[in-house]
């Protein structure tokens, strides 16, 4: 009797483990997708998208020693490909896309989304949802608007890094500009501001002579968006400013004339933090901006001692007022002409007037071009840098 | 008792603390910011009051009727016939509230990690290894607990330390702009998952240091509802009005991190919470359910019923949405009265009627 138990428990057991064998759903080989290092979103007609993917070449990564000695040298092109296709909205186009590559399209390492002018002049929020709407894409990967076709900024073979999509990434986080991930820019689209500004980026002209795709795209300004719809874009100089505002400012220099001499000093920014104040006084809405820069000089193209206190004081006042002048074209443009908050005042006032924010709420638009700015900056140049006095300028020139 | 197997009152606890939270910390946060907005992390402090009350209710029940479930004592109290008829009522509950937990496992698993996969098999090999737990009776499920919760816990923590450089605490400001009532509507959904301490007394018959029962009870939940304010703060933090739009907030926070380029893409810490804490979750309830029924039917062990139940189980959890859109919509409106009814008002009404009875008595014996 107990054999005969023993033996039912044993066929169960080995009817039952086959069905554990039967295969994984879900299982995916690494040389069975096409990993998307970016994917840029055109305008073809005017219903058609065209999405371009950047499909990353898994064989000849961590070659490059070998591709040096074969003499490959300067460029190490044919790391990436770049593969697009047409269609109504992003996945229409996707499954299109499929059709042309052997292996299953993965976004998981999609680091780099860039969307071109026109098309986001008509507006990306549809394209929006799929980004934050699919499970494989990841919320912090960046987006770029770009001048010229999304694709072609895609094809670029970068002669220092290994795809333009890294370029674009290391560009980002360097934060000399923009810095703008997918959960920001639908936060800032549906926040109090419903503004948004993206980091433009054009092509950089290749040397001549040399092969013209041999280039980079780079962060040239910023485009401005209203809603979900391109308003704008602001050049270098100005999105500086708008740095200031939005207290994104991680690394400047500062080139200006002193009033006491002729030629350049030149500031490195070594430390910077930015705070909105919102007042609201009788009605009239105004903002502070409070901010506290420290400096270094790392240039004195002048023949002032600028290890003379006395001149450092007229420095800092003129590098604070070089920052008022940087942060106020950007308010022309950007507050005044564009009318699109991307500093996000909006939120400011809604934190520091709950009850007043609400009224105006729904009139943001028209109030927001009328709140003045002001400014409340204090700059300090802590070192001279490793040298004293200006180099090259025999002791009786130099100015104390 | 049916269960001779015995734990500790720290048991009890680490029982608890997933068996609330596992489930919770992926859908509420979401559900919250749709009506707390950005007070949400007041929420989870008013609805454990609630969790409060239903400790404090069913270490009471638990006094005066020390080596019973609520199955057995509510026969006690109000009879014979509606006693079994509300003991019927009480195991239908929790074989419904258990298979919308293994639900949203399996929803959450084939909805961001396995989308090929039927969903019938991720959840039937779940309730299988529960099955084994529950099983094993009180003494092993837990032991298991004991075993994820520091897990579950380590990597919670993880997260949110690694969230940090991303987060942006001027987000919720201002604080109560709208008044109280965002918030307190907020906290109706939590109060559904806080409701669910009504489980310890299943637990509380077999404990050995029972006097210590209460203040351990109590401490899981204040840990419940401040690992909640934690998660809330964070994902309110990170995404601010973002939050109610997505589905799983905490899942989305833990692929943000990336720190130094290479530290990143680690949903997979979720999937580990996920998975580790809806074991002891399931496992849990799954418990309940089966102690229950043979408690019900007056059967000398547990142990039979425990595969045909954990089939039920994944039936039920097949029937009980369409889709992920029903389930949420059913959690986030019809659930919290549906769960507080059951779970702590009719516990409530019955330790009312045990004080009166018992004080009537008292006073016919004087």
């Amino acid at each position: 009797m107990r054999t005969v138990c023993f033996l039912s428990k044993l066929v169960c057991i080995l009817i039952g483990l086959p069905c554990l064998l039967t295969g994984c759903w879900d299982r995916v080989e690494v040389n069975d997708l096409a990993l998307i290092t970016a994917a840029g979103i055109d305008k073809k007609t005017s219903k058609k998208i065209e999405l371009s993917v950047q499909v990353f070449v898994p064989r000849s990564s961590g070659g490059n020693v070998q591709q040096g000695l074969n003499g490959g040298g300067g460029s190490s092109g044919g790391l990436t490909f770049v593969r697009s296709a047409e269609g109504l909205t992003i996945v229409d186009a996707m499954t299109k896309l499929q059709e042309k590559l052997p292996r299953r399209v993965f976004w998981g390492h999609t680091e780099v989304f860039i969307i071109s002018r026109t098309l986001a002049e008509e507006g990306i929020r549809n394209h929006l949802d799929f980004m934050i709407r699919h499970p494989q894409v990841r919320i912090g990967a960046y987006v770029f608007i770009s001048d010229n076709d999304a694709k072609r900024a895609l094809e670029l073979m970068p002669p220092l890094e290994r795809s333009s999509s890294e370029v674009l990434r290391e560009l980002a986080k360097s934060k000399a500009m923009l810095k703008v991930t997918l959960k920001d820019l639908s936060a800032s689209i549906i926040g109090d501001s419903e503004s948004a500004a993206l980091p433009w980026i054009t092509e950089l002209p290749a040397d001549d002579g040399k092969n013209k795709n041999n280039t980079v795209p780079y962060i040239t300004g910023s485009a401005i968006f209203k809603k979900d719809k391109m308003v704008g874009h602001i050049d270098d100089t100005l999105t500086r400013g708008a740095l200031w505002l939005r207290d994104e400012v991680e690394s400047a220099v500062v080139t200006h004339t002193p009033k006491e001499a002729n030629g350049f000093v030149s500031m490195k920014l070594i430390k910077a933090r930015s705070e909105l104040i919102p007042h609201i006084d009788n009605g009239k809405w105004s903002i502070t901006l409070r901010g506290v820069t420290e400096d270094d000089i790392i240039q004195n193209a002048t023949n002032l001692d600028l290890m003379n206190p006395k001149h450092l004081g007229s420095l800092e006042l003129q590098l604070k007022q070089n920052i008022e002048g940087r942060v106020s074209a950007c308010l022309e443009q950007v507050q005044k002409k564009m009318n699109a908050d991307i500093f996000d005042f909006a939120g400011a006032f809604h934190r520091k007037y709950p009850k007043e924010w609400q009224q105006v709420k729904d009139r943001w638009d028209e109030m927001y071009p009328e709140v003045e700015v002001n400014f409340d900056l204090k700059a300090y140049v802590r070192r001279p840098g490793i040298s004293t006095g200006p180099a090259g300028v025999s002791e009786d020139e130099v100015r104390d | 008792m049916i269960d001779k197997g015995k734990i500790s009152a720290i048991q009890m606890a680490y029982i608890m603390y997933p068996t609330i939270l596992a489930t919770a910390i992926l859908l509420v946060p979401a559900i919250t910011a749709k009506t707390a907005g950005r007070d949400l992390w007041l929420s989870p402090v008013w609805a454990s009051i609630t969790g409060f009350i239903t400790v404090f209710i069913a270490t009471r029940l638990n006094n005066y009727y020390p080596d019973m479930s609520l199955i057995e004592f509510s026969e006690h109290i109000v009879g014979r016939w509606i006693g079994k008829l509300l003991g019927f009522f009480y195991l239908l509950f929790f074989l419904h509230i258990t298979a919308i937990i293994i639900r949203e496992y399996g929803e959450f698993i084939v909805g961001s990690f396995l989308r090929n996969t039927p969903i019938s098999v991720v959840m039937a090999t779940m309730v299988l290894v529960c099955a084994f737990n529950v099983r094993g009776g009180v003494e092993v499920v837990g032991r298991t607990a004991q075993m994820f919760v520091p897990i579950v816990l380590f990597l919670f923590i993880c997260i949110v330390i690694l969230l940090i450089p991303d987060l942006h605490p001027k987000n919720m400001l201002p604080i109560l702009e709208h008044g109280l009532k965002p918030s307190l509507m907020g906290s109706l959904v939590p109060t559904g998952w806080f409701s669910e301490f009504i489980l310890i007394t299943f637990l509380l018959p077999c404990m050995t240091d029972r006097n210590k029962g209460t203040k351990w009870g109590m401490i899981a939940v204040a840990t419940v509802m401040l690992t909640i304010v934690i998660t809330n703060l964070a994902s309110y933090f990170l995404f601010g009005a973002l939050t109610s739009t997505l589905v799983y907030p905490v899942m989305v926070a833990a692929r943000y991190i990336s720190i130094a380029d290479f530290f990143e893409h680690l949903e997979a810490f979720v999937m580990a919470i996920w998975v580790g804490g809806t074991f002891v979750k399931i496992s849990m309830f799954y418990y309940a359910i089966v102690a229950g029924t043979a408690q019900w039917l007056k059967l000398s062990d547990f142990r039979p019923l425990t595969l045909p139940i954990g089939f039920i189980l994944v039936m039920i959890s097949i029937w009980t949405a369409p889709n992920l859109q029903e389930l949420v919509h059913f959690l986030s409106s019809v659930s919290p009265f549906y769960f507080l009814s059951f779970q702590t008002v009719i516990p409530a009404l019955l330790l009312l009627l045990i004080m009166v009875k018992s004080r009537s008595r008292q006073s016919r014996g004087t």
